[in-house]
């Protein structure tokens, strides 16, 4: 090629790019959310005359530009291909691959956090379990990263020592050895609920339910599921299968949901203990005892007399507690993020002799600062 | 506005970029014109109101000029709209840089208490001041024509390619293309190449240093190594970023028919301090010389007014980054080693390997940017401390080690993208003279025919991957861009 036709080339290749993305973003319409993100899209933002001396103006609209710019996702594919393999960066935004996962850096571990979750532990039994003759346990479930090797990630050790220093009078359960990166999704921070049987059993055992062993589950699959890293981390992945199990017990079980309204007050809301309906929704995940709410009831009629069971908890005992379920008349349980712990009494009031349970992830003790 | 966003180059570029061009090539007044309006909207976008503080700083430099033009016989008027011109700006300056600093010193100096007020600073207000003032000066000098057109001048100083960070573009030099230029395949291409490879050294690169330098600041590990870590991000992203907007500035301006001068020569190859000032932001270099330097007599008279001559230059660079202190000994500590580089060990640096001048050059500069790139002294000193590991504090952690590994390649690409080195390859390869864009003749006739002739098809090869290569470029930048929001040009707070 000449210099001459090279240099009509490289001047037809830049009006082309730069003019066909404007007018393509022009015409095409915008989008609402972003899948793969979960997330809402920033829409167009009004113009107005006012609005035009204001710097936060400009912003929105580079905001929207982005967020609504053609084939957005393949450009953050791109990038994240272009970080790892070009630039030889570990992480793109955190995120990084390894042993066929995806993991989400998440670092330091915030000593003063781990203090204030054991602390809100104790503000909890000595607000509601003084003279009641409850059992309390609790139990931490490593995150992702206590698997992946060569990354930042929290001090594990630490963690535990400083829980154990803290808390007042719970036995403490240990799960770091029984878990495995396998038991957790490949695209997704969660555990897999075909992978936490011996989970259920151990805490189960731990809290003299020794002899119960739930068994003969029947599997269920969905598919493509699309966990929250899948679309973070912005490359080709192969989905994972998301499987939840049945047995009769959990087949028999009824499941409630509190919330609260202005014109209703505190409502109890029947629902199913896996709503297949929300897997086609924007966290799959939700399938489990319908996601993120701050009390949810797991009743046993099958189980009259097996007690009952609280659970302080994030969503990693969404799918976990089906899976106790055999061992009591009813678990209850609680999610400290979103629930002044003040008010729990508002929706439910707890039962002498009861066992609980306080079982959180690693990330969530992390960020004690959101228990409410 | 900011070259490297997405509503710069999806949006505004194409947009000017079409009207520009369906503008008929013989009226160069329309062209002004969209150019013109293009640069008050780009100005509009990221200052909104401010711009009145531009057009006034341009206005008074217009009508000064032409007053001085008008009355060039006489003894007074000239001389009064000099002083007019440059009071004006500098009092701009004055107050929207360094009033608050001056009063924050006044206030402290004297136990006032006085209350400071923020002033919100005009993004590119060092430039346009000091450009508008050369115009008027060498109009005062008799080196220049004053432009009786207010459009046409007003499409000098406000012309968005150079207009927020240099480079600092002197009237004389764009004078001819502002009346007449031509716009060719040629330019265009070598502009959009230029723009692309700016626009892909800021965000593949400056960009990546500026997320370390900020993690690395918002770590709660302390280490020697990470300190030096810390200290080289900076270093690279400052030149990486400063260069890029350069290169980007030289490039639309190319695409759009003018030749700005150069602004940067890979400084940090340069021998010797002396060497990397004459690389280094060159046309800010060039204008303290002609305007301060020299007519403060330069390097002429006693050792006492070199040195004195010197110590101002440097005082000046330094407070013309910034109005803080540590800019000022930022100044101080380059006039230091400057002079004594200029009397002292200036002539051993060229007898002695060429490696150890380079190590000195790295080495002071690398210190320097410790004190410039701290907010205040306290912390310079600080900064400065941790990298010979004073306090005990360890040489490296989990931290360090992890970000010295994610980072390795990066250092790599940096460290060989701040010398010629790829320029130079693709030169050799492509059988082009340095700077020239053809295969020139002599080389060609100089070599045997077979050699000739695979120098040829090099060329050509090379004609081919060089589009290629571009839109890669182009699409990679444009990835990193969408997926991210973190985008800050240094240069832009001075």
């Amino acid at each position: 090629m000449s210099d001459k036709i090279k240099n009509i080339v490289n001047t037809v290749m830049l009006l082309l790019i730069v003019v066909g993305f404007f007018a393509a973003n022009l015409i095409l319409p915008d989008g609402e959310i972003s899948a793969s993100e979960r997330r809402a899209l920033k829409q167009k933002p009004e113009a107005s005359a006012s609005g035009l001396l204001e710097k936060r103006f400009y912003a929105d609209v580079e905001e929207y530009a982005l967020d609504q710019f053609l084939l957005r996702d393949a450009f953050r594919g791109i990038k994240a291909f272009s970080a790892y393999n070009l630039l030889g960066l570990s992480d793109s935004n955190g995120i990084y691959l390894s042993q066929g996962h995806v993991f989400k850096t998440d670092f330091p571990l915030s000593e003063e956090n781990i203090v204030r979750a054991a602390n809100r532990f104790n503000l909890v039994c000595d607000t509601y379990f003084e003279d009641k003759s409850m059992s309390v346990y609790y139990s931490v479930i490593p995150d992702k990263n206590y698997f992946a090797n060569g990354h930042l990630k929290y001090d594990y050790g630490r963690l535990l020592q400083i829980m154990d220093e803290n808390v007042n009078g719970m036995a403490y359960t240990d799960l770091f050895g029984t878990l495995t990166v396998a038991d957790y999704y490949r695209t997704d921070l969660h555990w897999k609920q075909e992978s936490i049987a011996l989970v259920a059993q151990k805490l189960l055992a731990s809290m003299g339910k020794g002899g119960v062993i739930p068994t003969n589950y029947a599997p269920h699959t969905l598919e493509p599921f699309r966990g929250a890293y899948f679309g973070q981390a912005a490359i080709p992945l192969k989905p994972d299968i998301l499987t939840y199990l049945t047995n009769g017990t959990i087949d028999g079980a009824r499941a409630y949901y509190h919330a609260f309204s202005p014109q209703d007050g505190a409502v109890r809301i029947e629902m199913p203990v896996y709503d297949t309906d929300a897997f086609g929704g924007v966290d799959p995940y939700s399938l489990f005892l319908g996601g993120p709410k701050m009390i949810v009831e797991l009743e046993n009629p099958q189980n009259p007399g097996g007690g009952e069971l609280y659970i302080f908890r994030d969503s990693f005992s969404s799918s976990l507690a089906p899976l106790m379920l055999e061992g009591y008349s009813k678990i209850t349980l609680i999610d400290m993020r979103y629930i002044r712990y003040s008010l729990y009494e508002m929706f439910i009031s707890f039962t002498p002799g009861s066992d609980i349970l306080f079982l959180l992830n690693t990330q969530a003790l992390n960020y004690s600062a959101m228990f409410q | 506005m900011v070259f490297s966003s997405i509503s710069f180059l999806y949006f505004f570029l194409p947009v000017t970029l079409v009207v520009y061009y369906l503008i008929p090539r013989k009226w160069i007044g329309g062209k002004n014109a969209v150019l013109l309006v293009a640069s008050l909207l780009f100005y509009f976008w990221g200052e909104q109101l401010l711009v009145i503080v531009m057009l006034v700083s341009a206005a008074t430099d217009y009508i000064c000029s032409l007053v001085i033009e008008k009355y060039r016989h006489k003894k007074v008027i000239p001389k009064l709209m000099l002083a007019v011109s440059i009071i004006t700006n500098i009092a701009l300056l004055g107050y929207f840089k360094y009033f608050g600093f001056f009063v924050e010193n006044f206030s402290s100096l004297f136990g006032l208490n006085l209350n400071v007020v923020k002033i919100a600073l005009p993004i590119g207000i060092s430039f346009y001041t000091f450009q508008t003032m050369s115009y008027t000066i060498d109009v005062y000098r008799g080196n220049l024509k004053a432009q009786n057109n207010p459009l046409t001048y007003a499409t000098f100083v406000t012309m968005f390619p150079q207009l927020v960070a240099g480079p600092i573009v002197r009237y004389s030099e764009v004078e001819k293309e502002l009346v007449s230029r031509r716009n060719t395949f040629a330019d265009f291409s070598h502009g959009a190449r230029r723009f692309i490879i700016g626009l892909s050294k800021k965000v593949l690169i400056a960009n990546i240093f500026a997320e370390l330098a900020r993690t690395i600041a918002a770590s709660g590990e302390s280490t020697v190594l990470f300190a030096w870590m810390a200290g080289f991000a900076f270093f690279f992203q400052l030149y990486f970023d400063f260069s890029a907007y350069s290169d980007m500035a030289i490039g639309l301006g190319k695409m759009f028919g003018f030749k700005f001068p150069e602004n940067f020569n890979y400084p940090y190859t340069a021998r010797s301090l002396a060497d990397f000032w004459r690389r280094w932001h060159m046309t800010l270099t060039r204008w303290f010389k002609d305007y301060v330097y020299i007519p403060l007599g330069g390097n002429k008279g006693s050792k006492f007014k070199v040195i004195r001559n010197i110590l101002i230059i440097w005082l000046l660079t330094g407070f013309w980054h910034g109005a803080a202190w540590n800019f000022i000994a930022w100044g101080l500590y380059f006039a230091l080693f400057m002079t004594a580089e200029k009397y002292i060990y200036g002539k051993h640096l060229k007898k002695i390997p060429r490696v150890f001048g380079h190590i000195y050059t790295i080495a002071v500069f690398f210190f320097g940017l410790v004190i410039f790139n701290a907010d205040g002294l306290g912390e310079s000193f600080a900064n400065l401390a941790a990298l010979f590991g004073c306090g005990g504090i360890p040489f490296a952690g989990l931290e360090t080690w992890y970000y010295l590994r994610s980072y390795a390649v990066m250092f790599v690409i940096a460290v060989i993208g701040s010398t010629p080195l790829l320029k130079n390859l693709y030169g050799k390869a492509s059988g082009r003279a340095k700077s020239s864009g053809k295969v020139s003749a002599p080389v060609l006739i100089g070599q045997a025919a077979p050699a000739a002739l695979l120098q040829t098809k090099r060329a050509k090869a090379l004609n081919v991957i060089e589009p290629l290569f571009l839109a890669a470029l182009l699409i990679i930048t444009t990835a990193f861009l969408v997926d991210g929001s973190f985008n800050p040009f240094i240069y832009f707070r001075f």
